[in-house]
């Protein structure tokens, strides 16, 4: 799928999301400001924009082998994480000031004890993420938030003031609807953007201050409003799975006459989707409710599949998909038993499904093009593309 | 019985014929460890025929794990059967495991999930699960836990089960145990609601004092495996955790089980009598004992003169339970739960859990050498080989990692893992 998108904001932020120390934190680091790492997105960002610091969602765009990180992680451990800390090891996340890692999974909460020992970071949190999302655990998450707070605002001598928490959250809100109605367009039969190029949108958002991020989504969106949007595709599909960054992925799948028209990604739709509520009188819990059990979900969540397939088949409806591609990172638990559910389900809605394992960095992309080739036969001409 | 019951207790049913076998040789052919190994015997077929007898007569029936409070459970008087345990039924290695695992094999679960938990849910997929009338799955110490009980919570012939699973943080603090015991207490509503049963705090009182004199006279035993040589092998040592932590939890006949175990240590380490004779290796098998054990540990007892001292699941840190309020008991059963109870203890939280566990165990029980198995399920297991060898190197003592699949021989077989263990033998100059 060619892109066609003439936009200097879309260059912009398809560079923030093609390297780790793009301009915006270079030019953040250079006026004195001070990064935030964070894994994981149910790490509210808000926070950290309140502390007035930038957030930097972690992830090792770039990154090619992992042979610093062998030493201490194993082949067994999913490659999103053996790259990451490959990366800091290499020295190419050396611009974070601080890391943020929740117990997200089995993975990511053992980057912690290794980060502890090799890196120089002087200041990493762990935060104790629920697996459920009753009220118990959004009380138990906002003492979390809490203390992650006194702690931010003694280690940066920072003042995080409840005006400051709304106001990032106005911000950061602000962020999530301008991003749903960049989705909005991809409802068309003729979107104007391709997967890929959504997903370098999204991922850049992670990457840069949020004002500077929402005023180049405007700009996009303005330049997309007089775009003629793709019609040369055989098929539109929706991407759901784990840890997703690199839109390479997708042009891939694109490349073979697909349009990725939407998803359930945590780079994705999930982060957006839901805006956090404005209306409580507590910001933070205001936060936790919104991580916890508010936005769409992923598998380390229990007793939230209903949800979660429910948010799917609304997509799937919204967006008039014709087929979807469960993307999950090898050696990952957790969406390894969704997948069983999710395959029976979709059995049962009679929805066209084939699952991918991969590896974080970009790889096998030839059998990647052939079983995205016979998907997209067996999704046939019975598909909602122009001429379906 | 309604013909899919009888279907979904066949594995039960065989278990059950398997065990009486089993008690009918030791109770004709006595050995001098029949009076420690006849008690488990008839536990597990004590808690089989339960549920069989749950199923029959339409009582309430949980499927449920070690670390939901079993003592919850025998003071309510609700029974449970260990959601996954079929594999290892009362220690065996299942007979059907080969059918099993080629079934697991067809399941749309990727391969490198944790074997077990596929096993979980080819058994439950399989027809061959026992119906449960509710559900406590675990979220603890491993991401495919969670995603086992989300998926079995959503298949089609348990969705309509109601389920109810404590959540874990991952700290260890007094917040978390507080968190964790609240948590318990929500155990307790939702068992009241499913069952019409109230939890009697006295009878709960009662259950958790009797189990604080097993942990208790566990304890004193493990002081008895630190003797060298070790009185007994590794099995009457597992043996200890599945009489705590299992249904029944709390029986008084248990902590008889207990006094007898002691005294049979206390006279072979008198005596220098141990079960297994020409000790060379003291090794701590850092992980659960794997189901193919049976094919190993003899040899390298034979072969080397290695003795399992402790493994993952023998080691017994466990604090007693205050029950002077219900706060404290419920304080103590969060505590033992989350912060004790093996795996769970070294996997949830930080890894430090593991490091700090091989010192104090290596120092303490005179340990020759440590061998980690690497379960292929065990992902924050493997990140942590690396910090546990450094913690072996800087104390001194020996270290090997396998990298194998506890439940299934096909991924390193047995071959393959004697010639590890003699080449680390050889190598390290042990035995």
């Amino acid at each position: 799928m060619e892109s066609g998108i003439q936009s200097k904001a879309f260059e912009t932020l398809s560079d923030a999301a093609g390297t780790l120390a793009n301009p915006s934190v270079e030019e953040w680091k250079e006026g004195g400001g001070k990064v935030l790492g964070y894994f994981c997105s149910s790490m509210p960002e808000e926070i950290m924009t309140a502390a007035g610091l930038l957030p930097f969602r972690m992830r090792a765009t770039g990154s090619t082998d992992t042979e610093l990180s062998d030493a201490y992680l194993s082949s067994i451990n999913c490659s999103f994480t053996r790259h990451c800390l490959n990366a800091a090891l290499s020295g190419a996340l050396d611009f974070l000031d601080g890391l943020i890692v929740p117990n997200s999974c089995d993975n990511v909460r053992r980057i912690y004890d290794h980060w502890i020992r090799l890196m120089r970071t002087p200041f990493v949190q762990m935060i104790s993420l629920p697996r459920k999302a009753g009220d118990a655990q959004v009380t138990w998450f906002r003492e979390e938030l809490a203390t992650l707070m006194a702690r931010m605002e003694e280690h940066f001598g920072v003042d995080i003031s409840e005006a400051r928490l709304w106001e990032a959250i106005r911000l950061h809100n602000e962020t999530r609807r301008l991003l749903r109605r960049l989705y909005d367009l991809r409802k068309a039969v003729a979107p104007p953007i391709t997967g890929a190029e959504t997903l370098a949108v999204t991922v850049a958002g992670t990457a840069m201050p949020k004002a500077a991020y929402n005023r180049l989504l405007s700009e996009l969106l303005d330049d997309l409003a007089g775009h003629d949007g793709h019609t040369d595709y055989r098929a539109r599909l929706m991407v759901m799975g784990g840890e997703l960054d690199d839109p390479g992925y997708l042009e891939v799948i694109e490349g073979q006459g697909a349009l990725v028209v939407t998803d359930s990604l945590c780079f994705g739709s999930r982060i957006f989707w839901k805006n956090v509520d404005e209306g409580v009188d507590d910001p933070l819990t205001a936060l936790a409710r919104f991580y916890v059990a508010d936005r769409p979900s992923c598998p380390r969540v229990f007793g939230q599949y209903e949800q979660r397939a429910a948010f799917v088949r609304e997509m799937i409806r919204d967006f008039h998909v014709d087929g979807v591609i469960l993307e999950r990172l090898a050696f990952c638990d957790l969406w390894g038993f969704e997948q069983f559910t999710i395959k029976n389900d979709f059995q049962d809605w009679g929805i066209p499904l084939m699952m991918l394992d991969r590896e974080y960095a970009l790889s096998a992309t030839g059998q990647l093009r052939t079983r995205v080739q016979a998907f997209l036969e067996t999704i046939g001409e019975g598909g909602n593309g122009p001429e379906g | 019985m309604d013909p899919k019951d009888e279907k979904r207790l066949e594995r039960v049913f065989e278990e059950i014929a398997t065990y009486e076998a089993i008690i009918q040789m030791l109770e004709e052919n006595p050995t001098d460890l029949s009076h420690l190994h006849l008690p488990l015997a008839r536990n597990v077929l004590r808690q089989h025929k339960r549920t069989v007898e749950c199923i029959e007569k339409g009582e309430p029936l949980a499927a449920s794990y070690f670390t939901n409070a079993p003592e919850i459970f025998t003071a309510m008087d609700i029974h449970w059967f260990h959601l996954i345990a079929q594999s290892f039924g009362g220690g065996m290695e299942n007979p059907h495991m080969m059918e099993d695992l080629e079934g697991v094999d067809r399941l749309a679960v990727a391969s490198d999930v944790c074997t077990l938990l596929r096993l979980g849910l080819y058994y439950l997929d399989a027809g061959v699960l026992p119906r449960p009338t509710m559900i406590i799955p675990l979220l603890e110490p491993c991401d495919g836990v969670i995603g086992l009980h989300e998926a079995l919570r959503r298949h089609r012939e348990w969705r309509d089960i109601p389920a109810f699973a404590p959540d874990p943080p991952y700290h260890g603090d007094k917040r978390s145990i507080g968190y964790y015991a609240d948590e318990l207490r929500r155990l307790v509503s939702f068992l009241e609601e499913q069952t019409g049963k109230r939890l009697d705090m006295d009878r709960l009182r009662e259950v958790t004092e009797e189990t604080n004199r097993q942990y208790a006279l566990w304890a004193e035993y493990n002081e008895l495996r630190r003797s060298v040589p070790c009185p007994h092998n590794h099995v009457l040592a597992m043996a200890c955790f599945a009489l705590v932590q299992t249904a029944g939890s709390g029986d008084p006949a248990h902590t008889l089980w207990y006094q007898a175990l002691i005294e049979d240590g206390e006279k072979r380490v008198r005596e220098a009598n141990p079960e297994t004779p020409n000790q060379k290796i003291r090794m701590l098998w850092y992980d659960v004992q794997p189901i193919w054990f049976n094919d190993l540990a003899p040899w390298m007892e034979q072969e080397w003169g290695v003795c399992v001292v402790l493994c993952m699941f023998s080691y017994a840190p466990y604090t007693m339970i205050d029950t002077s309020s219900e706060k404290a008991l419920f304080e103590g059963l969060a505590k033992r739960n989350l912060i004790d109870p093996p795996m769970v203890r070294q996997a949830r939280g930080v890894a430090d859990n593991f490091l700090s566990d091989i010192e104090r165990i290596v120092r303490d029980y005179k340990i020759d050498c440590v061998v980690v198995p690497g379960h292929m399920g065990h992902k924050d297991g493997s990140a942590s080989i690396s910090l546990m060898r450094e913690k072996c190197r800087d104390i001194d003592v020996p270290f090997l990692y396998i990298g194998c699949d506890q439940f299934d021989r096909r991924y390193t077989t047995i071959d393959e893992i004697k010639d590890k263990l003699s080449q680390f033998f050889e190598t390290m100059e042990l035995g």
